[in-house]
């Protein structure tokens, strides 16, 4: 209850204010504190961002200018010599070219497959939590567990898929799924790493699904449009921040894929992802000024294609 | 007089002093000081990171018993652990007291100076007879680890299959052996005879070593210069077979994709194929001739390697212990590898002392002396003509040490192989390519 007081009101409203009870701010300080105050919320997290992925990218990038050769010391300052490297070997050339196809199929492969799942689990029906649930088990997974479960699928002898393609007649003889060549090895392998990460991004879809109002599929429906219509011009549009998170995961999770390749792959040249050879590079040829001129360049690629999608598919949505 | 009379009590004295010690000595463990000296490690913690399922609880416990060292054993997958050590150890910081020591990875470790040089706790010129592959541990005389099993490629058959195929004898040589599989593909006993990993991973590096030891040659020489360019070398032929066996499907279509020795011996477990010419010593007793995991009990049989002109060398494969430079525990560390790899307990866990006591998947003891107490405890199947070749056939597979960059060597080697088996480049490109990482 407001208090009563008496007499004159006091020059300074503040001061009123403050004698009539009422709590007050005194603007020409509070107004420095409100917009400080996103910067203080946001600042922990951006320390640990700093400390956990600025930092040590710079350390990557400073690392990378030197020949750090474990067998072939000493350490010297080459400057750009270990990316010009990089660029001239082959294999490096061949690595990319395969992380280019995991990217492309994981991402039009998950991100397809999500929104299928997010548009099925979208209206409440009996059983929708189990099957929530039973869709994020294998993104819980450990990518080796998979790795190990898929080569048994796989196997070119006694393999679940072979022997279930057979039985449909689909194929006449096992076929050789892995290391057949490029294109179909990557597919496969890629197989595996988007069972793993669909169901994250059809958990994101089905968030932004979620917040669109259903009136706007009434009056949609209302005014006699077909789910096609509907799709394309009210759903796709409105989920646009959900999906642009799910494809950057998707981009993030297929240029770093590494177990699922050498389970399944080993180090051959088919299939071996970018990471793979990084991996070979620095802890194999012990070869770590490569190997950091290599991640630094993982990284600055992964950055790259998720602004670039983000800023292709993200728009800001308000109802 | 008054000085020698003192002097006279202070020897007699000592004397007395002495001879009680020496008393208190003869009564053995309740001697205090004599059991300070004998457990000089007591109450150190040895921290063991291996790529090897652990001793039983119950030998544990008896080593601390004995020494007053306890264990912490973690069982880490191979590959995991190479990356660990690598990275441990490039950063110059402590992971464990004891670890794998790799034969492959002896000649990177020598150089860079990872792990402690075992020459001055164990003496491997006297070691050398009782443990014949010590020398896969040893670059310029320094000794980087302990073989703590014994393990080298051997040749088996199943002898089922090839008397099937009519084959009466067993091959005493390469040409016969390879007539053989294809007498045993023509007479329909199995399409695909031969087994051999063709992923690009270390299985089917070793196999190469194994085929080129076979037939009359070594991959590298002593200054590791490479020893298979030449078209009439034998690790060119010995490339050339593997990749012409896959290719005229001598060898199973599936085995392209197949990553490692286990996957290989549970095809011929499973009778998919009937020899492989490059097996691991010991695997009849604990995968051919048990009924749980095989098909094939009593069909399987060791010979000698089929080499070029009469019998091959068998390549050494064996894993080793060693003690990383930035251990803490290096004394606690040297006792529990001598307790480790001492005979008894070599034989123990290869079963010596029943199922009880054994280390699973522990193929065979890494001494001699060991392998004869199974032998005469018939403890091992073939038990005696596996210790002849423990002796007198196995061979490191670089007679100097492996060389320093031996990863990047090994994955060119099975990655060209198996490109070459798929098709995808030839077998004197494939020869070039290991050939450049070797001068790489």
């Amino acid at each position: 209850m407001r208090e009563q007081t008496s007499g004159p009101p006091p020059d300074d409203p503040l001061q009123a204010a403050a004698s009539a009870g009422v709590r007050t701010w005194r603007r020409p300080l509070a107004l420095p504190r409100m917009r400080a105050l996103p910067y203080l919320l946001v600042l922990p997290l951006m320390a640990v961002i700093a400390v956990l992925a600025v930092y040590p990218t710079a350390l990557t990038f400073i690392d990378s200018l030197y020949h750090i050769d474990l067998l072939s010391p000493p350490q010297t300052f080459v400057g750009l010599q270990n990316y010009t490297d990089l660029f001239s070997d082959p294999d490096v050339a061949t690595s990319w070219e395969n992380t280019g196809l995991y990217v492309l199929f994981g991402v039009v492969l998950s991100t397809v497959l999500a929104l299928i799942m997010a548009l099925g689990l979208r209206d409440r029906f009996r059983g929708r939590a189990i099957m929530l649930a039973i869709l994020i088990l294998p993104w819980a997974l450990p990518a080796v567990v998979e790795g190990v479960t898929w080569a048994w699928i796989y196997d070119p002898s006694f393999g679940v898929l072979n022997s279930l393609l057979h039985s449909l007649h689909v194929i006449q003889s096992y076929q050789l799924w892995i290391s057949g060549n490029q294109v179909s090895s990557i597919f496969f392998i890629e197989l595996v790493q988007v069972w793993q990460i669909t169901p994250l991004s059809a958990v994101l879809i089905l968030a932004s699904l979620q917040t669109i109002p259903p009136e706007l599929y009434e009056a949609a429906r209302v005014d006699g449009a077909t789910e096609r219509f509907t799709l394309r011009s009210i759903t796709l549009p409105l989920i646009r921040p959900g999906l642009s998170i799910a494809i950057v995961q998707a981009i993030v999770q297929s240029m770093n894929i590494f177990d699922q390749v050498y389970v399944l792959n080993g180090n051959a040249l088919t299939g071996r992802s970018i990471l793979m050879q990084t991996y070979l590079t620095a802890f194999a040829n012990l070869n770590f000024g490569q190997g950091y001129a290599l991640s630094f360049l993982v990284t600055i690629a992964t950055v790259i294609v998720s602004v670039g999608i983000l800023s292709f598919v993200y728009r800001t949505v308000e109802f | 007089m008054k000085a020698s009379r003192i002097l006279t009590c202070v020897v007699a004295a000592a004397t007395v002093l002495m001879i009680s010690l020496v008393g208190y000595g003869g009564s053995g463990a309740g001697n205090p000081i004599a059991h300070a000296a004998s457990r000089p490690y007591a109450g150190q913690t040895v921290s063991a990171l291996i790529a090897y399922p652990s001793p039983p609880a119950s030998a544990l416990q008896q080593f601390t018993k004995a020494t007053g060292i306890k264990v912490k054993w973690t069982n880490v997958d191979w590959d995991s652990l190479q990356t660990k050590i690598t990275a441990a150890m490039s950063a110059h910081v402590y992971f464990a007291d004891v670890t794998d020591v790799d034969w492959s990875r002896v000649g990177q470790y020598h150089i860079l100076k990872w792990f402690v040089p075992l020459n001055k706790y164990f003496s491997p010129g006297s070691l050398r007879s009782d443990m014949p592959q010590l020398s896969a541990f040893t670059v310029s005389g320094e000794l980087v680890g302990m073989p703590f099993d014994s393990s080298y490629m051997v040749t088996t058959i199943n002898t089922r299959d090839f008397a099937r195929a009519g084959i009466k004898t067993m091959p005493k040589n390469f040409a016969q052996y390879n007539a053989d599989l294809h007498k045993l593909q023509r007479s329909h006993v199995n399409a695909h005879p031969l087994g051999i990993p063709l992923a690009a991973q270390e299985g089917l590096s070793t196999y190469w070593y194994e085929v080129t030891g076979a037939l009359g040659g070594q991959v590298l020489s002593s200054s590791l210069k490479p020893q298979f360019t030449s078209p009439r070398s034998a690790g060119y032929r010995a490339l050339a077979w593997i990749v012409n066996a896959y290719k005229s499907g001598l060898v199973p279509k599936a085995n392209i994709d197949m990553s490692d020795t286990d996957e290989m011996q549970s095809e011929m477990a499973h009778n998919k194929v009937s020899t492989l010419f490059s097996d691991y010593a010991g695997q009849i007793s604990t995968i051919y001739d048990v009924p749980g995991t095989s098909t094939v009990v009593g069909q399987v049989h060791y010979v000698p390697t089929p080499g070029q002109s009469g019998t091959g060398p068998n390549l050494d494969n064996p894993d080793g212990i060693g003690i990383p430079t930035t251990a803490h525990h290096v004394g606690a560390a040297v006792e529990f590898i001598r307790w480790f790899t001492n005979p008894r307990n070599q034989a123990r866990w290869a079963g010596y002392n029943g199922p009880k006591n054994v280390i699973v998947g522990f193929p065979l003891p890494s001494r001699v002396s060991s392998l004869n107490m199974l032998v005469r405890a018939r403890k091992a199947a073939q038990g005696q003509e596996l210790a002849t070749l423990l002796k007198t056939r196995s061979r490191p597979v670089f007679p100097n040490g492996p060389p320093p960059n031996y990863a990047a060597f090994s994955a060119a080697v099975n990655t060209s192989i198996h490109q070459a088996a798929l098709g995808s480049i030839s077998v004197s490109q494939a020869i070039q390519r290991i050939a450049a990482a070797v001068h790489s």
